[in-house]
Formats: C-alpha cells, structure tokens, sequence
C-alpha cells in the first residue's frame, strides 16, 4: 500500500521522503481504506445474511424472503434500516460503560482481520509477513467482546453463553492455529499473499492436495474455523434451545445488528482464509506469480479482475458450505464439543505438523513422490465431488423429483 | 464392576472405538449433506399465497370446507329454520307479512348474516328445506371497515323480497353456484369505508327511525285472523276447505319445524282435530299463533270475535312492577330527603364503579335514580339480585319482578 502511494506522490513530481505533505496522504489513504474495508465486511455480511436465508428455505423446501427488489435481494438492506432505526436498550441492572462498549470489541477484532487478507493479486490492504499470526492474535479480541457483553448484561443466559463462547473460542484456537501451521510451513512464510504466491493455479498446486496431512490439516482448519465463528454444529454460545439468543440477548438495535454483522462477516473471513492457505487463492491457471507481475497496461487490468473474481469465487463457494452446514446439522452437545477439539483435533493437528516436516525432507530428497501424491489426492478429491453429485442426484430422483432450481423464486 | 472395565479397556476394539466417531461423523456427513443438497435443487413445496398462485386458493381447499355463508335468495322460503338453529344469532331475518293477495304472503325485508361473529358451525346448514343456505370456500374476510363484515343477502334496493314457494312434491331445487352471491357481496368491501355520520346526522337517523311502530306495509293479523275465523265459520263441516283456510293461517314454508312434513300436514291435523297445539308454526311465529287461536276460538263458540279494544290493558302493562308488587308500606323514596336517599341507594350498590349501567361509575347512576328520575333499577351487574332487591325495595316498595 505504502509504495503504491509513494508511487503516485511521485507520479504527481514530488519525492515522498522529503515532500511535506507524504503523511497527510498516508493519513487520508487510511482513512479511505479503512472506510472501503470496513464497507466491504458490512455489506457482505447483509449480502450473507439474506443468502443464508434463501440458502436453508430452499434447504427445507421453503421460499424465502423474495418480495424486497428481484429475489428478496433488497431485504438485507430492509432489515439493517429497521435494526438501525430501533431503540437501542440498556438494561437498568446492566454495567453501562462495558454494556455499551463490547459491540465495539467484537467490531474491532473483526475489522483488523481485514487489513491482512488478500482480494487479489495486489489488492490487499497490508501484506504483513506476520499475517497470519497477526490474524490469530487479532481475533481473539472477539473473546474479549463477549465476555465482556456476557458480564455486562447482567443476565444469566447471556453470561452461560459468554462463558461457553470463551471456552469454545480459547480451546480451539490451538487446533486451527497448528492446522494453519502447516501450509506456512509448506510455504515457508507467515505471509498471506506469500503463501498464496507459494502455491499454484492448478488444484494439484494447492495446499490441501499436498500431502494427506494438509488435507486433514484443511478439515480441522475448517471445523475449528466454524466453532470459532460460533456457526453450527457450534453455536453453542447462543444456542436459542438452550439461552434464549446467548451473549447478545440483552442486545437491541444498532448494538445488536454489529454482533450479527459480525458473525456473518466471519463466514467471509474464514472462507478467505481457508482458500488463501489451502486453495491457492487469487492464483490464476497457467500464470505463474512472476508471469502476473510483469504484466502491464490492460492486459494487467484483466488478469487482476480475474484473480479477483477466481478468489471471491472460491471464498464464497466456502461461505455456501458453512450455510450449507448450518442448515443440515444439528447443535452438539458441549462435552461433545470438547472432546472433539481435545481427542481429536489437536491431537490430529499436532501429528500433521510431525508428518509435514517428515514429507518435506522426503519430497527434498525424491520430488516425483509429492507429485505422484499431489496428483493422487487431485483425483481422489475428484472423484470425491463427483461421487458426492452423484448421490444427491439420486437423492432426487428416489423421491420421485426432478432437478429444478429456477422455480418457484 | 472392575472386573468388567479391564478387559474392556485392553478390547481390541480400542483404536476402532477411538475412530468410530471419526468415522460416524465422515458418514453422517456424506448422507445427510447430500440431502440437504437435493433440496436445494428441487422446487420448494410451499406456495406462495396469495398473489402467486396458479389458482385462487379458494379452489386449491377441499370442497366441503365451511367458510363463509351463503344464501340464494331465489330458493329461500323463508322459514327462518336457519336463524333459530344458529346458537349465537348471526343470522337475522326480518319477515313483512302480506295477505297473499296484493303482496305474497311471505316477505323478507331483510337477511343478513354476520360472518364477523358466525363460528363456522353448519348448524344453519342443516335444517335449510331447499339448501339455499351452504357454506362456500370462501375465508378471507379482512375488510376495511367492521361492518362490512355483514353479508346482506337482500338488496336495500330489492326488498322486501318475496320467500321461495317451494312447488309440491320437488325434491331439488335450482340453486346457482356456490359461492358466486357471497364473492360479489365481497367485492363490495373494496369501496372505501362510509364516513363517520355526524352529530347532526344521527338525530337526523334517530327521528327517522320508527322503533317499535308496525310497519305501515305489514299485515294486521287480528284482522286477518278474523277474516279467516269467519271463513272457517262457514266451511266448519267441510274438513278439505276447513284445512285451506287453516293453511292460510300459517307461514306456507313447508319447513316441516311442525313435526309434519309440510303445512298440508299440519293444518289438516288440527282440521281433524288431531291436534290442538297452535304454537307449532315456528315461521309464522306469534302472528301465525293469534290467527289460529282465532279461528279455534271462533270454531268453538261459533261467534268471530269483535275488534279487541286495545286500550283495555293498557294502563295495567305500563307498570308491570307496580302491578305485581305488593306493597309493604311507603317506599323509602317517598319518606327521606333526597340526600339521606342518595346515601342509601349508593350503599345498595355493589360499588365497583363497573361502567356496566352506562354511567360512569356508581356515583352516577345513584345521582340518576334519586335526582334525573332513572325508572331502570336493573342495572348494577356486580351486585346482581341482591343490588336489585334492595333498589326495589328503597325507590317502590316492592318486591323486584322476576327476570
């Protein structure tokens, strides 16, 4: 970002390190930024919010919400209004100050994921080589949110979820951050677009066909990724059966509409994640990083839209696999929930990072292995995905249906 | 208990016990997720009422559904059958006689039915003779206005409409189709709903309206049942003719409510003497009653009486509680002042400040008793027969006069 500025103080005649003005253009570069970023998470989490609605009344054989503008498009926009224009309620027994601050806590941790997650090629807002730890780190400011809401709104039902949120969030950390280990150690750097860089368009190039234990590295990634997010099988913490609404029960208005903004913008996050790491990311099929960036004039301009459409491509095939997921599994059971992290999942994660750095002296010494592995699981993962069609295929057809997603919108 | 957990733990089946969870959840995954996946690509079951629809819903619900009424006025007899089996009287028929002369006997002047309170029984349904009332498909009864709510199955315009004479010995009847008369009452409910009549307005409606007077249209069955007595009279051998004029007397709906099957029935049972009852005529109601006792009497004595002379009883029914009581010494109304009366009415009240006896509270209806001359004692709810007894006693003197 900063040499793409001081690219332009110099294209406009001035040289950045003596020009007096060079830190009032950084200043409005981030505030811009910052606004365009943290529209870019607003927005997409109404977008999700009204997809994921369609998603499961199509999932249970419903319509939808398909009367605000074509398809119900417009009902997000609808709600964030009446959310907004709602009164914002703290209840008298409540502590004031941490009540009303905690949206913010979750909002903060939420935005600062965004600076370090790649859209494209070069749109990213800081390439930081401590990407990925500065995610980690950064998300753990949700935790404090809501225990903080939890503890504030003086309600039992919103402190058992903030509790459970703390233990759910703080246990499986450890999984997902050993999980994300692996590709950074594939990669060799904590990078984001490093990482990407370091894989390829071709799906045998992603991480995830690598080696088994990435692919298993991949499957603990994402169900730590949902439990984390607080989506189900592990929304747990606002569990309605159970607390009512959770952490946020006390919540009204525009405080409560910046929890929800926040849990349907995790689904972006960890979709983009999951296909940064392990899917090759903005990677374009036969052009290699350093093809991409001699390109110049137009034809740069393409490439960059299309690594941008390929990277939102996959992230929200992602973000319909959590909706998909929310919407066909029921809640787990808390001891369940903690014995699958603690037996299963930081046991099997710490044995992919052995594994992983046993296949990487391997693969140093005879290459043609990880080819023939990465080439193998390509085809099984394919072969996976048609097996799967198939079945839902006939899935339809033994109930005497046919095939038909345009009707009825 | 330890010698059953020891072997267990060292089972074989240790590793696999460990990884059937894995291995559950790798299965329920691949079944259940491709189900969910199947219906998302299947059409959704639900329809979506009511405006995309590819046919009006009030076709797509089974055809003996009871929604609202419906009456085919061009079938009705009149008999009022379905107005005395409804259990909240929602159904209101009002009849206009005629001689059968210059203006058919049976008139309706008017029919409605107040689907707003109708509780979707059937019980009308039933006993209808010519099935001129059903209940249609029909349901969705959201209006503008409350009052629209009322299905007035005679036009304003049109009435008082003459009652369907069901011909002898028919057995089906020409109905038109269900639902087409209540569909186009509905359409009706579309207009914007009446203004609010003013004050003005109102006293306007209040002059003109002529409560309790006969309508100048109707018939005078005093008249009439002399008429017929003196008929009867002359046909006295004569059991045939005898029955024809006993069948004037009634309403000539057939409806059967007698307990005969139609009016013949009826009459030529009391011509032959078989039956004495003249209360048997339920839509002819009490004017069918007088006309028949009437021409009983006259049959009896041979005489047709005169014209009753209608002030005779008249001062005696104006006060039917002074005519019943019996006095036990002044009433306290007459004997205190208007203050220590009030003291006492108010003490016999059951002093809830209900509202029920339309002042707003008990101080007011005792002021209306002692000082505005309120004559109706009957209207403390709460303190009910009690409340009652005592204002009886405190304003007349009596006793209160049974309910």
């Amino acid at each position: 970002m900063q040499a793409f500025l001081d690219s332009l103080i110099r294209n406009a005649g001035h040289d950045p390190a003596t020009w007096p003005w060079t830190q009032f253009v950084y200043l409005a570069a981030m505030g811009a930024v910052s606004f365009a970023v943290i529209n870019f998470a607003a927005i997409t989490a109404g977008i999700f919010s009204w997809a994921e609605r369609r998603v499961a009344a199509r999932m249970q054989s419903r319509v939808g919400p398909n009367r605000v503008g074509p398809g119900g498009f417009l009902q997000w926009v609808a709600d964030a209004v009446k959310l907004l224009l709602k009164e914002d309620l703290v209840p008298d027994e409540a502590d004031q100050f941490l009540f009303r601050i905690a949206p913010y806590f979750m909002m903060v941790g939420f935005a600062c994921v965004f600076v370090c997650l790649p859209f494209s090629h070069r749109l990213i807002v800081a390439d930081m080589n401590v990407g990925i730890f500065y995610i980690l780190a950064v998300t753990a400011l949700i935790v404090v949110g809501i225990i903080m809401s939890g503890w504030s709104s003086n309600s039992k039902w919103s402190l058992f979820g903030a509790i459970r949120s703390a233990a759910q969030i703080i246990s499986y950390e450890i999984p997902a951050g050993m999980a994300l280990m692996i590709p950074v150690m594939l990669a060799g750097t904590l990078s984001t677009q490093g990482i990407i860089r370091a894989q390829g368009g071709w799906p045998w190039q992603w991480y995830v066909f690598n080696n088994p234990a990435a692919l298993v590295a991949f499957l603990i990634y994402f169900i730590s990724a949902l439990a984390e997010g607080n989506r189900t099988p592990f929304d747990l913490p606002e569990a309605e059966s159970e607390l009512v609404s959770g952490y946020n029960t006390e919540y009204s208005g525009m405080r409560f509409s910046y929890f929800f903004l926040v849990e349907w913008g995790n689904m972006w996050i960890m979709s983009a994640l999951a296909s940064t790491m392990f899917f090759g990311g903005w990677q374009i099929p036969g052009l290699s990083p350093e093809h991409f960036d001699a390109l110049t004039g137009g034809v740069a301009v393409l490439a960059e839209v299309a690594s941008l459409a390929i990277f939102a491509f996959k992230t929200l095939i992602f973000v319909f696999i959590v909706m998909w997921l929310r919407w066909t599994l029921p809640r787990i059971r808390v001891d369940q929930m903690m014995n699958m992290c603690w037996k299963y999942l930081v046991p099997a994660s710490f044995a992919g990072v052995l594994f992983v750095g046993v296949w990487m002296l391997i693969v140093h010494a005879a290459p043609w292995i990880g080819l023939v592995m990465r080439l193998g699981l390509t085809a099984a993962g394919a072969l996976g995905v048609t097996l799967f069609a198939l079945r839902t295929l006939k899935n339809i057809r033994d109930t005497g249906d046919k095939f038909d997603f345009t009707s009825n919108w | 208990m330890a010698e059953q957990l020891a072997p267990q733990r060292q089972a074989p089946g240790a590793f696999d016990s460990y990884t059937k969870p894995v291995r559950d959840t790798a299965k329920s995954f691949w079944e259940g997720m491709s189900i969910t996946l199947s219906y998302m690509f299947r059409k959704p079951m639900t329809t979506q009422y009511p405006d995309r629809m590819s046919v009006p819903v009030s076709q797509t619900i089974p055809a003996r559904y009871r929604g609202f009424l419906e009456v085919d006025m061009d079938i009705c007899t009149a008999c009022q059958a379905c107005e005395r089996a409804c259990p909240i009287a929602v159904i209101n028929i009002d009849i206009v006689k005629g001689d059968g002369k210059s203006r058919p006997k049976l008139n309706m002047e008017r029919f409605d039915i107040d689907i707003g309170k109708c509780m979707y029984c059937g019980l009308c349904v039933e006993p209808c003779p010519t099935g001129a009332i059903q209940h249609t498909r029909e349901f969705e009864g959201a209006t503008m206005n409350f009052n629209n709510l009322t299905l007035r199955f005679v036009p304003p315009a049109a009435a008082p409409w003459p009652a369907y004479k069901v011909p002898k010995g028919s057995e089906a009847f020409p109905r038109r189709p269900l639902g087409e008369i209540t569909r186009n009452l509905m359409h009706a409910w579309d207009a914007p709903p009446p203004p609010f009549p003013t004050d003005a307005e109102i006293a306007e409606l209040d002059k003109k309206a002529d409560h309790g007077k006969p309508k100048v249209a109707g018939l005078d069955p005093a008249a009439m049942g002399r008429q017929l007595a003196a008929k009867a009279l002359e046909v006295k051998a004569d059991k045939p003719k005898l029955q024809k004029v006993l069948e004037e007397a009634m309403a000539g709906t057939d409806c059967g409510d007698c307990g005969y099957p139609d009016c013949f029935g009826y009459s030529d049972a009391i011509a032959q003497g078989k039956e004495s009852s003249t209360e048997k005529c339920a839509p002819g109601g009490a004017d069918s009653k007088a006309m028949l006792e009437t021409i009983l009497v006259s049959l009896k004595t041979g005489v047709v009486p005169g014209p009753a002379q209608p002030d005779a009883a008249k001062p005696e029914a104006a006060s039917p509680a002074a005519a019943e009581a019996k006095p036990s010494g002044p009433p306290l109304a007459q004997t205190l002042s208007k203050e220590e009366l009030y003291k006492v009415v108010l003490e016999a009240m059951a002093g809830t400040d209900c509202g029920d006896c339309e002042y707003p509270d008990c101080d007011g209806y005792t002021k209306g008793i002692v000082y505005e001359g309120q004559k109706d004692l009957d209207r403390c709810a709460p303190g009910g027969e009690d409340s009652r007894a005592k204002l009886y006693e405190i304003m007349l003197g009596t006793k209160p006069p049974p309910k």
